[in-house]
């Protein structure tokens, strides 16, 4: 009879369940009249504690600014926090409220016509914003999210308590920097660091700049629609670039191998010379670093090519990430999430972020307590001349071919003309652009 | 094990091969998760700077913080509902379809089978966007039936396997009897089939409990509430994580791992039985 | 009648719910995937009809075929690894040949019950340029700069996932090959000790001929599971560097949810349906001719 019993338990746990299956879903019907509830998808790194803590901070802020609407938040962050967006736009099931990027990264979403063009509300306050955040996102002049801040792709950020040490200056050109390696090398220090395994990074972050340095945006611009090629000496010389500093040792070892995070580490821990990142992570050495490592890291460009035909002396800019909300919302609804998406980018939202290290894309007085690395960002973003970020204009599929290429390339199976050409090829086949 | 064991010179040589061969394995499977458990016990910075030590003193902070900042709590509880209940169903959802395969001689069910033994190649990825846009429409998206279901879907294709190939093994003649005093089908399945399929039961329920358990790309992308995911989605937030705090992310790894060690160790006998005979007869 | 009646009651029963779900979770969604497998697609709007050609472009790319190649790997290592060494560990522990089988038994299945993302971290925390590993070969090599040079070849960056993938699932199979193997009956064994058969002898006359069924049914498994295989690659490496260590899965994953080519994604995935479907028919006339060959 062991088994009737292990039956009738089944059961009830099964009945007692039940209401405990379904729930969920719908609900927040009962609420108060003037409370008006939005859902969102937040792209927040839960696992980060100094991002998380920000975020924290930013919520509590938007509390009190605006008792009345009430977001109900979903994290997500990295590649998960896309699968999910586009798994929810197929389904035409956005959220009120979704995290967006400018550019190619959520170009499919926003180009589905689920989410909202906010130009209406942008345009009044537009003139807050620094020009390069207002840059239209659509082909027809649509805003489809208000940029949180201005980001630069390309940041060497310089270790000069090393420079000193070693008795070296910052490198005009790439030749001085080449001469540099064998210094650094025998004081046991790393180079360049960087970590290049997801691939993104040496497109992104230094790819970008390389090629605004050789052809300027006129290039680029060129090369998209087909007025010029990717085997271009503009973009091989670029490419070229990066084989003579893998070859000759001045990136991290194994920086094909190691994950986005381990240069940040090493450089943090004063192990290498250079980091070549974005200055997004001004936020994390801000907390990483000693607090008078502040004042000796600052913020270069990569030292000047040969044949700088384009952009002299250029960084890549691209304008930031913010909120854009759903093209179901209308009336009061829309108007709440606008609340929102102006918070979270606009003059109140980023006195807030600024105080933790974030460079906001409104034009606005940093308060004096900021960290002296982020006063450096901001002087960074404003006065170094920019070009594109690649992969903020090209079809994100076609990074998938150039990623590679460029790993193939530093590995030394094939030549960078031959990187040049593949990428070529794909573009020339398939590029929306073309 | 077997008590029959040769007693001559030839047999020295298997034995040294044979330690060798199982301390390799034992080596290669405990050492990892042996530094992986005493390094959580350590705040990052002593994990980055001195990987290999003991800890100094039990630092439970990583635990702490982890549990607070992923939510474990919350997502344990979830992972065990699923677990639970995807397993329990699915395991008898196999039996019934298993005796109905075997036993009722229905040519149909020669497709069937064919059919649910097909699904073992499917992968997860590949019915995604399909199964999230139905989900969607029928309302159960982002709720925990929604999840269930593609548990009892994924699960049943080896379940009926093993079912149907043990059930088959069943001399006829017990049912045959049954049928002869005038019992029903379903009773002679409650009264005779299922508990004649103990063995075989243990072992789907074990199996089913351990891939549940493990499961991530349903809850993944079929979830989006906090409260209703599951412990590897929690635990894949610390590994995606850029903060790389490596106290934190090793203090979710053995949460997330050592109840399913624990779990195995427990049930490892229960869970041979079935795979012996879940292949009596083909 | 009424019992005939009774019986079709019945069985629709037992299997319906089951033959339902089924349906809803994985014979709809993979129709809807071999549909679309002929189509253009990126989830708004309506498919393009393009024939044959996701697979024609899938045949041509070099990822693809190299992903393949990695597959091919994967399914020998599982067949000629996994088994094998599956059933040598069953072997030792069910003759006896150590003390402790229980320990060895929990030691080597062990690896299954912990999730793909853990193994995958932890081989990441001892093997990456700033692992434990890596460092400890550094101060041996005296090279600062020392990283494992296998991970950044094209032809053998696969391997260290292969040497993981076996570690993994061969307790699996351990486990089914001694529950068979208890199965038989020690008189069997005794009998042939009696006759003065050697330890080889036992092996390949008397406990290997009664498993041949079950060898081709893991076979079976093995083949479909390394066709599948993801979790654990991609946690690893995601496929690079530079595609290196790409398979079909991730192939497949990469173009559906990153670049958003469910047509192109949705053909990927059929033809990993169709792969195995041919191996497992290749493996199953190979079963058929020593079959044959031993009656």
């Amino acid at each position: 009879m062991l088994h009737k019993r292990t039956f009738l338990l089944v059961l009830t746990a099964l009945l007692l369940a039940t209401p405990f299956v379904f729930a969920g879903g719908d609900g927040e019907e009962a609420e108060g009249d003037d409370v008006i509830t939005l859902t969102a998808l937040g792209y927040v790194d839960l696992t980060n504690e100094i991002t998380t803590t920000n975020w924290e901070e930013l919520l509590a802020g938007w509390e009190e600014a605006q008792p009345n609407i009430k977001i109900e938040w979903e994290y997500l962050f990295g590649e998960p926090y896309h699968n999910k967006l586009q798994s929810m736009a197929v389904a035409g099931q956005l959220p009120d409220l979704v995290f967006l990027w400018p550019g190619k990264r959520t170009g499919d979403v926003t180009g589905s016509g689920l989410v909202k063009d906010i130009s209406s509300y942008v345009s009044p306050v537009a003139d807050q914003f620094a020009p390069a955040a207002i840059a239209p996102q659509g082909a027809n002049g649509e805003f489809y999210e208000l940029p949180e801040q201005v980001t630069a792709t390309h940041v060497m950020f310089t270790n000069n308590r090393l420079l000193d040490e070693l008795g070296l200056d910052f490198p005009e050109t790439l030749a001085e920097l080449l001469a540099q390696g064998d210094v650094i090398r025998d004081a046991g220090y790393i180079p360049i660091a960087m970590d290049n395994k997801d691939g993104w990074q040496m497109q992104s972050c230094f790819l970008s700049a390389l090629v605004a340095r050789t052809g300027g945006r006129e290039w680029l611009d060129a090369a998209r629609v087909g007025d010029a090629s990717f085997t271009d000496d503009e973009f091989v010389d670029a490419l070229t670039v990066i084989k003579t500093l893998f070859d000759a040792d001045m990136f991290s070892p194994g920086i094909n191998q190691a994950d986005y995070g381990e240069a940040l580490n090493a450089f943090a821990a004063e192990e290498a010379v250079y980091l070549i990142d974005g200055g997004w992570r001004t936020n994390e050495l801000i907390k990483l670093m000693a607090e008078d490592a502040h004042e000796y890291v600052s913020y270069e460009v990569f030292p000047a090519l040969p044949n700088e035909g384009g952009l002299p002396g250029a960084t890549a800019l691209v304008a930031g990430t913010g909120y854009g909300m759903n093209a179901n919302l209308t009336g009061a609804k829309a108007d709440a999430a606008w609340e929102w998406i102006y918070f979270f980018a606009g003059p109140e939202g980023s006195a807030i972020k600024a105080t933790q290290g974030w460079l906001p894309a409104v034009k606005m007085d940093l308060p004096d307590t900021i960290s002296p690395m982020l006063v450096q960002l901001s002087e960074f973003v404003n006065n170094v001349p920019a070009g594109y970020v690649i992969d903020a204009v090209m079809d994100g599929e076609g990074m998938g071919v150039l990623h590679p290429a460029i790993q193939e390339m530093m590995f030394g199976s094939i030549t960078p003309v031959e990187a040049a050409a593949r990428y070529e090829e794909w573009v020339a086949a398939n590029d929306s652009s073309r | 094990m077997s008590d029959i064991t040769l007693k001559n010179k030839e047999l020295v040589g298997w034995r040294i091969a044979s330690y060798i061969f199982m301390a390799i394995f034992t080596l290669l499977t405990v050492g990892p998760l042996f530094w992986l458990t005493y390094s959580s016990f350590k705040p990052h910075a002593d994990i980055m700077q001195q990987t290999f030590a003991f800890p100094r003193a039990f630092f439970f902070g990583n635990y702490t913080r982890a549990w607070e900042i992923g939510k474990l709590g919350g997502l344990i509880l979830n992972s065990i509902f699923y677990s639970f209940f995807g397993t329990i169903i699915t395991v008898y959802l196999a039996l019934g379809a298993g005796y109905g395969f075997a036993k009722f001689g229905y040519r149909v069910s020669n497709w069937f089978y064919a059919f649910f033994i097909m699904g073992l190649l499917i992968t997860a990825h590949s019915v995604l966007v399909p199964l999230f846009v139905m989900e969607t429409r029928l309302n159960i998206d982002d709720t925990r039936l929604g999840v269930l279901i593609p548990y009892v879907g994924f699960g049943l294709p080896f379940m009926i396997y093993l079912a149907t190939s043990y059930i088959k093994g069943i001399p006829s003649s017990l049912e045959e009897a049954a049928l002869i005093d005038g019992a029903g089908y379903l009773q002679i399945f409650w009264r005779i089939i299922r508990p004649v399929c103990q063995p075989v039961t243990a072992t789907m329920l074990i199996f089913a409990f351990l891939s549940n358990w493990n499961e991530f790309v349903f809850v993944f992308v079929l979830t989006s509430r906090q409260e209703i995911r599951s412990l590897p989605v929690g635990v894949n937030a610390f590994v995606g994580g850029l903060s790389r705090d490596f106290g934190l992310l090793f203090a979710a790894l053995v949460i997330a791992t050592i109840p399913m060690i624990l779990f195995y160790i427990f049930f490892r006998d229960q869970l041979m039985k079935g795979f012996a005979a879940g292949s009596l007869k083909e | 009648m009424t019992t005939l009646g009774n019986k079709r009651a019945s069985y629709a029963l037992l299997t319906l719910p089951s033959v339902f779900i089924y349906a809803l979770v994985i014979v709809f969604p993979v129709v809807f995937s071999f549909v679309l497998g002929f189509t253009e697609w990126s989830g708004f709007g309506a498919p393009v009809f393009t024939g044959l050609s996701n697979y024609r472009k899938m045949l041509t790319d070099l990822v693809f075929l190299h992903g393949l190649r990695n597959n091919m790997l994967i399914v020998a290592v599982s067949v000629f690894g996994q088994i094998p060494f599956g059933f040598v560990l069953a072997y030792i522990i069910y003759r006896g040949l150590v003390k402790w089988g229980d320990f060895f038994q929990t030691m080597i299945f062990l690896p299954i019950t912990v999730s793909a993302i853990v193994v995958a971290k932890l081989w990441n925390q001892f093997f990456s340029p700033a692992g434990m590993v890596t460092a400890i070969a550094r101060i041996l090599q005296d090279d600062p700069r020392f990283v494992f040079a296998i991970f950044e070849d094209r032809a053998l960056a696969i391997v260290p996932v292969l040497v993981v993938i076996l570690w993994y699932y061969t307790g699996i199979y351990m486990v089914i090959f001694l529950a068979n193997m208890q199965k038989i009956s020690p008189a069997v064994i005794e009998a042939a000790i009696v006759d003065g058969a050697k330890e080889r002898q036992i092996l390949f006359r008397v406990v290997m001929p009664q498993m041949t069924n079950i060898l081709f049914t893991t076979a079976v498994f093995a083949i479909a599971g390394s066709l599948k295989s993801f979790d654990l690659i991609f946690a690893m490496t995601g496929g690079g560097p530079a595609n290196y260590t790409t398979v079909i899965a991730i192939y497949m994953y990469l173009n559906t949810f990153k670049y958003y080519n469910y047509g192109f994604g949705s053909a990927v995935s059929i033809m990993i349906v169709i792969l195995s479907l041919g191996l497992i028919t290749l493996i199953q006339s190979v079963y058929r001719y020593f079959e044959a060959k031993y009656e």
